[in-house]
């Protein structure tokens, strides 16, 4: 199995980089030419079924057929068939809450596009950073992350995201929902002890005055919302859909863990009548009942995380989703920053370890994350009329020992799926003469 | 209260006016002289001569501050002032060891003041090199009498005091003075009494050391040094003049007394101790009692604060979530500490110390006495012991003929809680500390004040400050109860009867207890008042009584926090069955295997081994567990060759280029959590190493996760020993900000020159003592001068000491090997090792190992071409090879991170699972011990739910030496266990509060996680 799939690499390799063994970067897919038929893999659609012996077609980036091969006729001969026996299909996942093609290097300030000094930014929009060239996208999409959620950092209100597909020429080409919300990083609430009396009333003092400015903000951004003035203040304006109605209405992403940051933040965004989503919720398993009588869904932070607090259940994160599961309140899973987020496929499979199914594992990284982010009509599911946006694994996709991607697709466009490191790793084994 | 500070007016008046005239013998006078020579008599007292001898209806005679006799039916001396104590008691008044009163205070560096490195001492003159090393203090030179801290004491009952400037590691001598208000001259019992130590660098500004185990190979070497010294000054043209490791030299014969922050670093300061054949006395912290096995066994006698933590207010759910089982476990425990230390027999003294209110000092000691501690005991604490520790116990401590005449004298039992002290002698000096002993005025009264209505109200509260309680359906109104100096001020605010307004009371003086006087009305007229008592307060007194009844405290566990043992763990005889055995031996991965353990050690591996005789009898016999391993996977405990767990106060020692002196063994802590957390991930060993931010680094230290045992108890037993380097941006400070691009290197040139030079010095200074040792002048001539940190490197130079070198990019790796070529020394392993694929070649020519992560990069420039098939192509290229943490997270995950190789590079399970666990022990060398699953190999094993390299595998058991030191059924337990400790703790809290109680905001205080690039924190 694993010579097998070396071999493909390989080919693949020397197909894609005839002229120049070692491309700089990969080059973006052309549009699906001709329609193409994945055979007889197993396919986790992502909303919990699995077809085993699977035909799955698509054309011009649109899912086609998504059926059990043994139980329907087909005519293959439109087709451009992959046998895909004894593979596994999945929807391409879905990255929230990451700086990906924002940062570049972590250490180096010229590299860091994350984070807009001064405390209140909505108005600014990670799209005009995100960088389609980082040499770190490749290597998170080969292992099943096809699109991602590009959020901005720092300050209260950091700024609003946008949705991209990870294989594209410029960030225009790259948006697929742009400024798909505002974030906020709600004000600390934790109280860290130890600096005495003074040290503890600025704390409080800063946490009331954090929020209160937050409230005037809203208050101002709710009118100006309702007046539509004619001068023109950017900060208010960038707010302004926080309060449409129906889907106009834009979400609004608060960062926060605390239990009391969450009781909070929900209350606030109650008085306004905004549609939020909790970002992080360490403490969400708390609170879960008021997170679901407000339904109110999470994008949970790195499952592989230590605890926040000593005396917390070593496998505290772990078991999250699997609580908030049962409680019924809608989550998905995040990996917060940006080369790590190629490890997202397996925060899932932790989930499935502690307590979800596999196939509810897959749902957190893939349809609920399309549901929660608003992308579910065309994005997060292997289900017809949707994007043809899929990958074909040799094992497992869940689990390190078998992730292994031989093809993946956004909207039917076959991606490249080598990336600096592939290279390097080529380029070394060669000079070694290894296999 | 007002009564004091006219009398301490007066007093000071008293004495300014006649300064000179009444002070020192060697003083001109101005005015007549004064000298009296008369002696005072205290009459039938009960007099405690010392900590456990009381003598009633006693006699003391006191003549020019000494005690001329003391007994009963003594002969009265014709000139004596006859003072008569009947229904008192008379104490040697207490000392406090660690005081600093008189001293002025030492200036606090903040860190990074200006933001620039200081590499060198700032103090000018013939001293030490580093300004934390200042034994040329004398408190006795620097001694200046402030009446306001001495008062403070003495209203407590203290009449002496060993002082001195609390700042620095090795800090100077103290001073023994009275706490007098006379002149400096009159107040020094003793101007050289002991020497200071501690691990603080206090107001030093100098860089090193930054880290807790700097400070201690700071002090290592300067007894080092210090010796050197002494042989040196018989042949002064040989060596330097040194103020500082004169007075070193001088004050070894002084009573030594270290100040340690908590129970380890007593054991540290113990290591010491026995290393340069020297005795401390502990000034401690006050949870000794969470070690006190331990400490009792170091035979050092301790000085305890009793600054015991405030409870939290529990009140808010949210807060009340933050504190750590630890921290409240310490908070109802502390109070024991003296009870717990007593009963292990280890000798202590009390210290006023570390309290923020000197005045909760009695009370607190009074609580420990509540909690188990005798009376004498502590009686003991605050004289005879102290006396003894600083060898001044023929003139303080106890009141016998020719002793300085400190003694107070009091109403009750000194501890009793009703006490009132009414007097301090200090060197036979009168102190007033109450001048009237106060009536027991509480119970319930009828107050007539002219022709109002009658006004009942209660008074309770302490005897010494009672509160004022009014009856609510005859008042409605406030009320309040003062006393000042002999009068006692009463006010009743009227609120629903005339005459409305605050109506103020005086008690007369001369009428004391019978409560009556003069009063105002609100409206200014003067009447005349009394109250008559009705009824004492027998319900109040009952409460009190109640609340008193002792509650069985949780027990101490090891350690003394979260998931904690209550009884220390041991070794099992485990028969695993029909598992699925990863053996890392030649056999492979067997299936349906039985491995037997028994004594800490594999005994043997197997099919169906409970049908062998040996078995059969250890099963009947009960001695042997069974452990089902159908469908489940042992293995090898995980080791990881790069960790920073289980270290405290400090990472890196980054303030010099080369700190190979420093050694992370000085440092180890059993309290953290994340020793717990590895377990529970199948970890075994930890390679603890110093951080990266110089080239050579400190010495590391690998131990076993014996979690609840102490941080000797778990370091690997006969191990080699390594030491870490580093290599890159790190050492180079590329990423610390602007200020720091003065300290060598800051490239990688610089980097191969520390090296250079370091192992060129280390060569010459091995040769310099070859030469010693070899001369015929050995032991006549002066011995080179012994360097810590050039030793360390010899070791390396002699293959007694192995490098781990944090590493990244090709050029640098291919550097040090290099220059260890051309030194002759070897790389043990490279770690991190990032660009290693690039040179694996080479590496595998020099045969050195490699330790790296498996998917880390682009956190910074050098680590932009790092691959995460790093580590199969070093593997296929015939590198050992194994994968890291770094981190405490990944740290339980890195079965994980072994399968990560599978995937990356196509490295198959079996080897893949070795990078985890018998490579590291390669590495380190202990794979004879450790590593794989072998018959006479020690039972470090875990019993996995899966295929270990699966993300769908749990470590299920963890065992080191045959101890289950995790389990994850016992795990689940443990969180019951920890949610009802924490409810019951939680009701005591919210209890103290109502009671009145001081408390803390509860919150949290973050845990420190420490990992190599974090900058902030120097990794």
């Amino acid at each position: 199995m694993l010579n097998l799939n070396k071999n493909t690499l390989f080919s693949i390799l020397v197909l894609c980089c005839a002229s120049s063994l070692f491309a700089q970067q990969p080059i973006p897919a052309k549009p699906q030419a001709k329609p193409i038929l994945l055979l007889n893999g197993t396919a986790h659609l992502g909303d919990g079924k699995v077809i085993a012996n699977a035909a799955i077609g698509f054309e011009n980036g649109r899912l086609s057929l998504v059926a059990d091969a043994t139980t329907i006729r087909l005519d293959k001969s439109k087709f451009e068939i992959i046998d895909c026996s004894g593979k596994q299909i999945y929807p391409g996942f879905i990255a929230p809450n990451t700086t990906l093609g924002l940062v570049e290097v972590e250490a180096i300030r010229a590299t860091l596009d994350n984070a807009e000094t001064g405390s209140l930014n909505p108005n600014v929009r990670s799209i005009i950073s995100y960088n389609t060239d980082s040499k770190v996208t490749p290597t998170v999409r080969s292992n099943g992350i096809l699109t991602a959620q590009i959020v901005p950092q720092g300050g209260m209100l950091s700024g609003q995201s946008s949705v991209v597909m990870l294989d594209a020429w410029n960030w225009e080409d790259a948006a697929y929902k742009t400024d798909d919300g505002v974030h906020l990083n709600w004000p600390r609430m934790v109280f860290a002890r130890g600096g005495g009396p003074e040290a503890e009333d600025a704390q409080r003092q800063a946490q009331e005055k954090g929020i209160q400015k937050l409230r005037a903000l809203f208050n101002e951004a709710q009118a100006y919302a309702q007046s539509k003035p004619e001068e023109v203040n950017l900060r208010l304006q960038a707010m302004s859909e926080l309060f449409a109605s129906g889907v106009n209405q834009q979400r609004l992403f608060v960062h926060c863990d605390d239990a009391r940051e969450i009781v909070s933040a929900v209350k606030f965004a109650d008085d306004f009548g905004m549609k939020i989503i909790l970002v992080g919720g360490a403490d969400a398993w708390k609170v879960a009942d008021l997170l679901k009588s407000k339904n109110i869904p999470v994008i949970l932070g790195r499952l592989h995380a230590l605890p926040m607090r000593e005396d917390e259940q070593v496998d505290q994160f772990y078991q999250l989703p699997a609580r908030l599961k049962q409680a019924g309140v809608l989550f998905c899973l995040g990996v917060d920053g940006f080369w790590q987020v190629r490890n997202l496929p397996f925060m899932a499979g932790t989930a499935a370890t502690y307590g979800l199914t596999k196939e509810e594992a897959l749902a957190s990284i893939t349809s609920s994350t399309a549901k929660i982010l608003g992308l579910d009509a065309r994005l997060g599911t292997l289900e017809v009329d949707k994007d043809a946006t899929l990958f074909v694994s040799s094992g497992d996709a869940l689990d390190m020992r078998s992730n292994q991607l031989s093809m993946a697709f956004i909207q039917g466009r076959k991606i490249d799926l080598n990336n600096i490191q592939t290279d390097l790793n080529q380029r070394y084994r060669n000079k070694y003469g290894l296999k | 209260m007002n009564f004091c500070k006219n009398s301490l007016l007066l007093l000071v008046l008293f004495a300014c006016s006649f300064l000179g005239a009444c002070a020192q013998d060697t003083y001109p006078v101005n005015g007549v002289a004064d000298q009296k020579h008369v002696a005072f008599v205290f009459t039938n007292a009960r007099i405690y001569i010392d900590y456990k001898t009381r003598i009633d209806t006693a006699m003391l005679v006191v003549r020019e501050g000494k005690i001329e006799a003391v007994g009963k039916a003594l002969k009265v001396p014709v000139d004596a002032v006859m003072i008569d104590l009947k229904g008192k008691f008379v104490y040697p008044s207490f000392i406090d060891v660690y005081a600093d009163c008189g001293m002025p205070e030492a200036r606090k560096a903040r860190v990074g003041e200006d933001g620039y490195p200081q590499f060198l001492s700032n103090t000018r003159g013939a001293y030490n090199w580093n300004q934390a090393i200042r034994p040329e203090t004398d408190a006795y030179k620097l001694f200046s009498n402030d009446d306001k801290k001495a008062d403070e004491l003495r209203k407590l009952g203290f009449g002496a005091a060993l002082t001195h400037q609390k700042d620095g590691i090795a800090r100077g001598t103290g001073v023994f003075v009275v706490l007098s208000d006379e002149k400096e001259n009159k107040c020094i019992l003793k101007d050289r009494a002991s020497a200071h130590y501690s691990f603080e660098k206090g107001s030093s500004t100098q860089d090193y050391p930054s880290s807790l185990m700097g400070s201690i190979a700071l002090l290592r070497q300067t007894y080092y040094d210090a010796r050197w010294y002494q042989q040196a000054s018989t042949n002064p043209l040989d060596a330097e003049y040194n103020i500082s490791l004169d007075a070193f030299n001088k004050e070894q014969s002084l009573p030594q007394v270290f100040e340690v922050c908590d129970k380890y670093a007593v054991l540290r300061a113990d290591r010491l101790a026995k290393e340069f054949g020297v005795q401390y006395i502990i000034k401690g912290n006050g949870d000794e009692y969470q070690r006190v096995q331990e400490i009792a066994a170091t035979k050092m006698p301790l000085i305890l604060p009793v600054n015991f933590p405030a409870s939290f207010d529990m009140e808010d759910i949210y807060d009340g979530a933050q504190p750590t089982l630890g921290e409240m476990k310490h908070w109802e425990l502390a109070s024991y500490n003296p009870w717990y230390l007593q009963q292990a027999g280890v000798p202590f003294a009390f210290t006023t110390s570390d309290l923020k209110d000197k005045k909760d000092f009695i009370k607190n000691v009074r609580k420990a006495i509540e909690h188990g501690l005798t009376e004498e005991q502590a009686l003991r604490a605050l004289t005879e012991t102290p006396a003894a520790l600083l060898l001044m116990q023929n003139q303080v401590g106890a009141l016998r003929p020719g002793m300085v005449a400190n003694f107070t004298i009091s109403t009750k039992p000194i501890f009793d809680k009703d006490n009132i002290l009414m007097e301090n002698w200090v060197a036979g000096k009168q102190f007033i500390i109450n001048d009237t002993e106060p009536k027991d005025l509480r119970g319930i009264y009828e107050f007539h004040v002219a022709s109002l209505p009658v006004l009942k109200a209660s008074i309770t509260g302490e005897l010494n400050d009672p509160k004022l309680l009014l009856d609510d359906d005859t008042a409605k109104a406030k009320g309040s109860i003062s006393r000042n100096g002999k009068f006692m001020n009463i006010s009743f605010e009227l609120m629903r009867r005339e005459p409305k307004g605050i109506l103020r009371l005086s008690s007369d003086p001369d009428r004391m207890g019978s409560l009556s006087g003069k009063a105002q009305l609100p409206d200014g007229t003067w009447v005349p008042w009394n109250a008559v008592k009705v009824s004492e307060l027998v319900a109040e007194a009952k409460k009190d009584t109640v609340k008193k009844v002792k509650e069985t405290p949780g027990d101490v566990t090891f350690p003394n926090r979260a998931y904690g043992w209550h009884t220390k763990p041991t070794a099992e005889s485990i028969l695993i069955k029909n598992a699925t055995v990863w053996t890392n031996e030649q056999e492979g991965i067997l299936q349906n295997t039985d491995v037997y353990i028994s004594g800490g050690k594999i005994v043997k591996v197997g099919k169906d081994l409970a049908s062998s005789p040996e078995l059969k009898v250890a099963l009947a016999a009960g001695k042997t567990r069974m452990l089902d391993g159908t469908g489940k996977h042992l293995a090898a405990g995980i080791i990881d060759e790069h960790s920073h767990i289980a270290i405290t106060r400090g990472v890196n020692e980054g303030t010099q280029a080369v700190t190979s002196e420093v050694r992370i063994g000085d440092v180890v802590t059993a309290d953290d959590i994340n020793i717990y957390r590895a377990l529970s991930g199948g970890v075994t060993s930890a390679h603890l190493l110093h951080g990266s931010s110089n080239p050579i680094g400190g010495q590391t230290q690998l131990i076993k996760l014996r979690w609840g045992l102490t941080p000797e108890q778990m370091k690997f037993e006969q191990w080699p020993g390594f030491i870490k380097f580093a290599l890159g941006e790190n050492v180079k400070q590329s990423n610390w900000g602007d200020k720091q691009t003065s300290r060598f290197p800051q490239t990688r040139m610089g980097v191969e020159q520390v090296f250079v030079d370091a192992f060129i010095r280390a060569k010459e200074y091995e040769q310099t003592w070859k030469k010693y040792e070899g001369s015929k002048g050995k032991g006549v001539i002066l011995a080179p001068r012994r360097d810590l940190e050039l030793d360390a490197l010899v070791e390396i130079l002699n293959n007694k000491r192995f490098i781990t070198c944090h590493s990244y990019v090709q050029s640098e790796i291919n550097m040090l090997m290099h220059v260890s070529d051309s030194l002759g020394f070897k790389v043990n392993t490279f770690t991190h090792i990032l660009e290693g694929y690039k040179v694996a070649d080479k590496m595998k020519a020099h045969g050195v190992g490699a330790s790296t992560f498996a998917d880390w990069w682009a956190y910074k420039n050098e680590v932009m071409e790092a691959i995460p098939y790093n580590a199969a192509i070093l593997h296929d290229e015939g590198v050992l090879v194994a994968i890291n943490s770094d981190d405490p997270e990944m740290g339980r995950r890195l079965n994980q991170e072994a399968a990560k190789a599978v995937k990356y590079g196509g490295v198959t399970e079996e080897e893949a699972w070795k990078f985890v666990t018998l490579n590291p022990a390669k590495l380190l060398h202990i794979d004879s011990r450790v590593g794989s699953i072998k018959a006479g190999k020690d039972a470090d094993l875990v019993l996995w739910s899966d295929n270990p390299l699966s993300i769908y595998a749990k470590a299920l058991t963890t065992l080191v030496d045959g101890v289950v030191y995790f389990d994850i059924d016992q795990d689940i337990k443990l969180r019951e266990e920890i949610k009802s400790e924490k409810a019951r703790l939680t009701r005591l809290m919210l209890d103290a509060k109502k009671n009145g109680d001081k408390t803390q905001k509860a919150g949290v205080s973050f845990e420190e996680l420490y990992k190599c690039d974090t900058m902030l924190k120097n990794y």
